[in-house]
């Protein structure tokens, strides 16, 4: 909470996008979550990815079940149309709105809570269906909104404020969204803009279901000395593979000559994902390497962080039902009733 | 390098206008005060350093508006002077909490020669310490131009009475219809120091043809202190001013109340380089004063030995090896009764000998020492318009200050340079979880306008005050324009955990977490490019997790709090800055008032 | 033939190997309600020929297959046991297991046209129809329609007394399913996601709904389909799914029955409070928990009525047969747009999988949806502030808005308090704003909805008044008749909709005897009709048939004739 409501002022020199506004356009509500709440950043790391893209905000779509990280959706684009649903159950709604309206940009936010326990069915079947859409895990380890208990991603031996240790094995939703099928899967840190900025942004411009897991510490209760998920300890086993550049489409052919040696996928409209110093030994459409990658890191106590998996050759939704290109919503009527001749001749069938 | 917020400077210069008033007023925290309803408290805080809160409130060249960040926000600096004047119309009798004044004197006798601000400030910092003083006024009351220069319809008189009755009443031995006409005779009355307050009373003439051909041309001050007199009551109906100073205004407001129809005010340049004040401008315009831009004057055009017009050259200004030229378009004719120069004020010293030990340089004007206002010979002090030629009131008092700083110095044995130093008091401003000792939350109502005193009502009569001052509905919208640039955010770097919270939610965008660089670089790399360099930007220690700084652009802050309600460890904070600003001997208390106190309520109903 | 004919298909609960029977009634007083007694039994089954046996009412006739002696335990004296040795002609005349076991069947009803005296000819149509593109087939079931004929003919005296006569009763009617006729309603309502879990009786609608959509709803020049079929993971999903459409602002339905009606609950509520159209099928069966899946019944009644946790009430519509399926489905959207709220369309098991004769169905071209008070570009455009849940018209309907159309229409949609203008909140006075509107939007639909459907006698009010709701209609059309030819005179209301109108209440306040019929044990209509009309529950006397078959007319005439005798007593 905060006692005031963010002044509707802006710093001179603040930059303005394609559509002339500003990041501050891009802002929602005021958050009432903790002070020093990772979602927070991780809100502000999406409202940079938006403004960045050039996204009119009332085209994007705001998903969200219950919780604390479902919450963070009022927080960014005001001027976009927001669905907080209920408890671990977004992905149906956003399935549904996608398949309704398939050129709204679709983001989810959602937690550990709401993906990975109650949520978690939903959460699968969405990345077989392979909506389009960008979701954002934001996982603390913990509940906050009931007040600390350990979440499904909580690691084993982690420790509870009260210094009880979690002893059930954590689901691992990079793992899971990999062993799965997701076709973009990406870890982040909130504390760490730079990097995952540039990874929301080729979330959104993925075609098809793309997951981030977004490490997001919760300061009021799993932020101590003892937890997995706090700020220190993601700081120091924090094993980044790869930072990305988004190479937007339109901006490429000044930033063409830098790619070097480096790894690039290029998405389904044309903008590139470009992979800063992985070399040769990474292989971010290798899906199998991938897992082994977070694996071998885990065995070491290292969280992997980084776009590791990305395959942009997929049929998402609406290829697999052979959906028509434009949105369901806007068919006429009359292209969808078949009629009385029709009916006439139908009832023949059934004398 | 980490920025050295123990330095007060460094705070001092974030309360933009504070830093940009010559005497340092208080400026927030006066505003704040107002807020409360606490207007007697406001009135001291102001009178610590400006001495005259209510002649300032309305005559103030106000250089704290300009510097206003609220102006770098919104376009529209707070109504600072015109607040300074609702503490001064709204305050109740200040006199039991005036400093005492020692009954058994120091028996050091100080003489001031005039009684304008510079000299009645000297007196103001003397008085309470013991000293005698002896001011001599060569007009029939205390003032100086504040009260000859200054017309009765922006600054009534009994306002200009009360406030330097004030000081008077501490026990000066002011000498009206006193000239001094000789410094040496002066110096030879035994006096332990002498101050020249005497300003810059002379004129700038125009000598072009015609000149002296008529007695329908006049030296604005002089015309200014001859209608204050009540030498002059009437003017022609068709009147030049030349010249687009204050006191171009002054004239030209005045003319309008004494007969002026059709008023000229004359400029050699366009509009951006008037020096006028922009709302003295507006407020001559609106009194329907014409403004002529780019003329210059070329003679004075008699008939019969009666003043009928100007001729003047209407000029183009060309930047030519980036100087401005002009170039003559053509010659026209402005008709006209009579005109008045008012291009100008010089300092005039022949009552000073020049064998006395105070030095004059090439330019006949007293060698003086800009930061102890000493003359060559020890002991005598100036100050005020009478040290460089013309400035302000607000400077004359500062000046006042420190040469009474000086004086004392002198006065004890101490050297001059050996200066009280400035200090500070920095207060967490927290109160609770989220609340805060101020009001935070930021008002976007638009700067309130000055209401203005009916155009047939105003012309009646020479002291109808023109500005009505600001109603209580007024009052209550702009203090809460003020962004309380005094509630400093303070940084504790060794508490961040580098969650980004207070980067996130800065409604400016003035935070940045970045890794550290010279300065020109960092300005470049942070959220929002601090492309302002008058603005300092405030860098952290290495933050204690990944090194990186935390980097703050003061530009536009707008001390709304929210980066410490955010921050949860603290690391921000927010703290009020006190400046302890050095007067002579002592440090003038502030005048506090039992707790609770509200002189009236302040809820505009 | 022309002939009235209604089939109920009896079925476990099983894939393969348990029994099926199909019940055919034919009345040329064009009854269509499961008949209370049978009068000719095919017993295709050995494993059921003593529940066969005992069914024959008694005169009636028993057929069954003579290759084997049926055990002369089950004889019974009262009726004719007509043996035909359907399993040796066909071992005989063919060759192959499968065209054995098939074929027997057709010689079944070779035995069966000889026996009721069916017209040959109309027959013979029929297997040339069905089998046109398989011309093969069509000799071998020739000769083993004919091998059935041909024994019956020469062994039994045919035709029975009971048997069929060419009429012209069916002419403008169709034979249909009523989950058809709803997956029909939804291509004609226009809508375009289609969001389902499997579940017996419901899976039928969506199937159907399909098969219409890859007829009608290919888009001719892409060839890509002009509508999202979604089969979810479950029916909270299916649930989600509806909702989300419904929220984009297209016309989105989902189909299920009562275990899935328990799953959506929590979604329904959010539908509710938050004002998402959406179309739920419920095909009831019956319940609880698992219950019965292939039996019917209407138990979810008070469920649906107030579904969810928190004070609810949704719009429910109660189609009496698959031609209401058809136009309720079409009524659904419409109320759900405008009135931007879950309906739901009550069907069961018995509307639904069944085939029932019904007019034929027919279109008005004019007919344009109803969307309610949706506001588009230019609407939001001049408006100052959009307040998404703010009365305007003192309908209690407010406007809503259709994401991605236009930056002043973006509100935030939240399960949680919400004020007029969908603000996050916790005041009590803000929060009672909006609940009080949504009664006050229910209360408004009341007269919105399908009044109810009420037979009297020239106009005049009898004494005793029935009340039922649903497919139960054609019983109780046939026991009113029933009950007229014993000169006892009943009005009979059916209700089509919930919230019940000032028709409905009417209707109870003027009879003083009040037979609710329904198909369920705890009489849920009548707790519907107390809750909601307030008549005391005393004046409503229950009718109630729960064991999962369809309602039999002689079941109500029982219980009114034996409730009038006790009260005369």
């Amino acid at each position: 909470m905060t006692s005031i409501q963010k002044p509707p002022v802006r710093h001179p020199s603040l930059q303005s996008n394609a559509l002339g506004l500003t990041r501050r356009d891009y802002e929602g509500a005021m958050s009432t979550l903790c002070a020093g709440c990772g979602h927070d950043s991780v809100t502000a790391a999406i409202v940079q990815a938006f403004f960045e893209l050039d996204i009119p905000p009332h085209r994007a779509a705001k998903m969200s079940g219950i919780g604390c990280s479902s919450k963070t959706t009022a927080y960014f684009m005001r001027q976009s149309h927001g669905f907080n649903s209920v408890h671990g159950r977004m992905p149906s709604v956003a399935s549904g709105a996608n398949a309704a309206n398939r050129d709204l940009i679709y983001i989810g936010i959602s937690g550990d809570g709401d993906s990975l326990s109650i949520g978690l069915g939903q959460l699968c079947h969405a990345i077989r269906r392979n909506v389009d859409m960008l979701y954002v895990l934001e996982n603390n380890g913990v509940y906050g909104l009931t007040k600390g208990q350990f979440s499904a991603s909580a690691d084993v031996g982690s420790k509870s404020k009260r210094g009880e240790p979690n002893v059930q094995k954590p689901i691992d939703p990079v793992l899971l969204a990999l062993s799965l099928g997701a076709t973009f899967v990406a870890r982040g840190f909130s504390g760490d803009k730079a990097r995952l900025v540039p990874m929301l942004k080729a979330g959104l411009t993925h075609k098809g279901f793309a997951i981030i897991d977004v490490i997001s510490p919760c300061v009021t209760f799993n932020d101590h000395e003892g937890s997995t998920k706090s700020y220190r300890f993601t700081r120091e086993n924090y094993h980044e593979l790869a930072a990305v550049d988004f190479v937007p489409l339109q901006r490429e052919i000044t930033a063409a000559t830098e790619a070097g040696t480096s790894v690039s996928v290029t998405m389904h409209d044309g903008s590139i994902v470009r992979f800063r110093e992985v070399g040769s030994e990474y292989d971010p459409t290798d899906r199998d390497a991938a897992y082994a990658h977070v694996r071998t890191h885990q065995e070491r106590g290292e969280i992997v962080t980084g776009l590791l998996y990305i395959d942009e050759q997929s049929s998402d939704m609406h290829d697999i039902a052979h959906t028509v290109e434009r949105p369901l919503v806007e068919l006429p009527y009359e292209s969808l009733c078949p009629g009385r001749e029709a009916l006439e001749k139908l009832m023949d069938e059934y004398r | 390098m980490p920025t050295d917020v123990s330095n007060p400077q460094y705070y001092h210069k974030v309360v933009d206008c504070q830093w940009a008033c010559p005497a340092h007023t208080n400026v927030p925290e006066y505003i704040r005060l107002i807020a409360q309803g606490r207007y007697t408290e406001s009135y001291l805080l102001n009178r610590e350093s400006n001495v005259f809160p209510g002649i300032l409130g309305r005559t103030c060249d106000r250089p704290c508006e300009p510097a206003c960040r609220r102006g770098r926000v919104d376009g529209k600096p707070v109504a600072i002077c015109r607040l300074k004047r609702v503490a001064a119309d709204l305050r109740d009798d200040i006199h039991e909490f005036l400093p005492a004044i020692p009954a058994q004197k120091n028996g050091k006798r100080v003489a001031l020669v005039g009684a304008g601000p510079a000299s009645l400030t000297v007196a103001n910092d003397l008085m309470p310490l013991g000293y005698e003083v002896v001011i001599y006024e060569k007009h029939q009351r205390a003032g100086g131009l504040m009260r000859v220069n200054i017309p009765s319809f922006r600054l009534p008189a009994e306002v200009l009475d009360e406030e330097t009755q004030i000081i008077l009443d501490m026990g000066v031995d002011i000498r009206y219809e006193t000239p001094v006409t000789s410094m040496a005779a002066l110096l030879s009355d035994g006096y332990d120091a002498v101050f020249v307050g005497s300003g810059a009373p002379k004129g700038k003439e125009l000598e072009l043809p015609g000149r002296h051909e008529t007695d329908q041309v006049f030296i604005g001050i002089e015309w200014l202190a001859n209608v204050h007199f009540g030498h002059v009551d009437r003017i022609g109906e068709r009147v030049l001013i030349i010249g687009v100073g204050n006191t171009a205004m002054d004239c030209c407001r005045t003319s309008r109340r004494l007969g002026g129809k059709d008023i000229k005010v004359i400029a050699r340049r366009s509009r951006p380089y008037f020096k006028a004040s922009p709302w003295e401008l507006e407020d001559a315009e609106e009194e329907g004063v014409q403004i002529v831009e780019n003329h210059s004057p070329k003679r004075f055009v008699l008939e019969k030995g009666k003043l009928v017009g100007m001729e003047m050259d209407r000029l183009r200004w060309v930047e030519q090896n980036g100087k401005q030229k002009s170039e003559i378009l053509e010659t026209v004719l402005l008709p006209c009764d009579s005109v008045i120069l008012a291009i100008g004020q010089e300092n005039s010293f022949p009552w000073i000998e020049r064998d006395t030990g105070v030095g004059f340089d090439d330019e006949n004007m007293p060698i003086v020492d800009k930061k102890t206002f000493a003359s060559t010979r020890a002991g005598v002090f100036f100050g005020g318009d009478a040290a460089w030629g013309p400035e302000n009131i607000i400077w004359a008092v500062e000046h006042g200050h420190q040469a009474a700083i000086s004086i004392h110095n002198h006065c004890m044995g101490i050297p001059l340079d050996e200066r009280p130093a400035y200090g500070m008091n920095l207060v967490s401003a927290k109160v609770g979880m989220h609340s805060w000792s101020y009001s935070n939350d930021y008002s976007p109502a638009p700067r309130m306008k000055m209401t203005h005193a009916e155009l047939t009502k105003r012309f009646s009569k020479l002291s109808v005050e023109v500005e009505l001052g600001f109603t209580l509905e007024q009052t209550v919208a702009e203090v809460e324009r003020c962004l309380n640039c005094d509630i400093e955010t303070h940084f504790t770097s060794n508490l961040c955990i580098e969650c980004d919270a207070c980067v996130d939610v800065c409604p400016v965008s003035c935070l940045t977490i970045a890794p550290d660089g010279p300065e020109p670089d960092l300005r470049t790399r942070l959220s929002a490019p601090a492309l302002n360099l008058t603005q300092d930007v405030y860098v952290s220690a290495a933050l204690p997790q990944t090194k990186r700084v935390m980097v703050k652009d003061e530009d536009v802050c707008l001390h709304c709090g929210l980066c410490a309600e955010r921050c949860p460890t603290a690391a921000w904070d927010m703290r009020q800055f006190d400046l302890l600003v050095p007067y002579a001997g002592r440090r003038l208390p502030i005048a506090t008032l039992p707790s609770g106190h509200v002189d009236r309520p302040v809820s505009a109903a | 033939m022309g002939i009235p004919v209604s089939g109920k298909n009896v079925f476990p609960s099983n894939i393969q190997g348990l029994p099926t029977w199909y019940e055919i009634r034919v009345s040329k007083d064009g009854h269509t309600a499961r008949p209370a007694h049978i009068d000719l039994v095919v017993a295709l089954n050995p494993a059921t020929y003593a529940k066969d046996v005992a069914a024959v009412r008694p005169g009636g006739w028993l057929l069954y297959d003579s290759s084997w002696p049926l055990d002369q335990a089950l004889a019974r004296e009262d009726i004719t046991i007509l043996g035909v040795p359907f399993g040796r002609l066909c071992v005989e005349a063919f060759t192959g297991d499968r065209e054995r076991t098939l074929m027997r069947n057709i010689a079944y009803t070779g035995a069966l046209v000889a026996l009721l005296d069916i017209d040959m000819d109309v027959l013979g149509e029929m297997i040339r129809e069905q089998f046109a593109k398989k011309r093969a087939l069509l000799d071998s079931n020739f000769r083993a329609l004919h091998l059935g004929y041909d024994y019956a003919k020469k062994h039994f005296p045919c035709p029975l007394p009971i048997r069929l006569e060419r009429m012209n009763a069916s002419r403008e009617h169709v034979l249909m399913d009523g989950n058809t006729a709803a997956a029909l309603g939804c291509l004609y309502a226009g809508a375009t996601v289609g969001a389902w879990y499997p579940i017996t009786p419901a899976t039928s609608l969506m199937e159907a709904f399909t098969g219409l959509c890859k007829r009608y709803r290919v888009d001719p020049e892409t060839k890509r389909n002009n509508y999202c079929i979604l089969q979810a993971e479950d029916e909270l999903a299916a649930a989600g799914i509806t909702i989300g459409a419904g929220w984009a602002g297209a016309r989105a339905f989902t189909s299920t029955a009562g275990p899935g009606i328990s799953l959506m609950s929590e979604f329904i509520g959010l539908a509710y409070y938050t004002e998402i159209p959406g179309v739920f099928f419920d095909i009831q069966r019956t319940g609880p928990s698992t219950g019965m899946p292939t039996r019917t019944q209407q138990a979810d009644l008070l469920s649906i009525a107030y579904l969810s946790h928190g004070d609810t009430k949704h719009i429910a519509l109660f189609p009496a047969d698959p031609g209401e399926c058809f136009y309720m489905s079409l009524a659904a959207f419409d109320l759900a747009e405008r009135f931007q709220t879950p309906v739901f369309v009550v069907s069961d098991l018995d509307i639904g999988m069944n085939d029932w004769m019904v007019k034929r169905l027919t279109w008005d071209d004019n007919y344009r949806p109803d969307r309610g008070k949706v506001l588009d570009a230019e609407q939001l455009e001049r408006i100052q502030r959009f307040s998404r849940y703010l009365d305007v018209d003192g309908d209690g309907i407010a406007a809503r808005s259709l994401p991605g159309v236009h930056p002043k229409g973006a509100y935030f949609v939240r399960g949680s308090g919400h004020d007029k203008h969908g603000a996050y909140t916790e005041d009590a006075a803000e929060y009672q704003e909006v609940v009080d509107r949504l009664a006050k939007k229910l209360k408004t639909a009341e007269e919105a909805v399908p009044a109810p459907e009420i037979h009297q006698r020239n106009g005049a009010t009898a004494p005793i008044g029935l009340v039922a709701l649903g497919g139960t209609h054609a019983a109780m059309l046939e026991a009113r008749a029933v009950l007229a030819g014993q000169d006892i005179n009943v009005d009979y209301m059916r209700i089509k909709a919930f919230p019940f109108g000032e028709a409905v209440r009417h209707f109870l306040d003027a009879h003083e005897t009040v037979f609710v019929v329904e198909q369920n044990r705890d009489a849920q209509l009548r707790s519907l009709l107390t809750i909601e009309t307030g008549v005391p529950r005393d004046r409503l006397t229950p009718i109630l048939d729960y064991g999962g078959l369809p309602l039999t007319a002689e079941r109500v005439i029982g219980d009114v004739a034996r409730h009038l005798e006790a009260s005369v007593a």
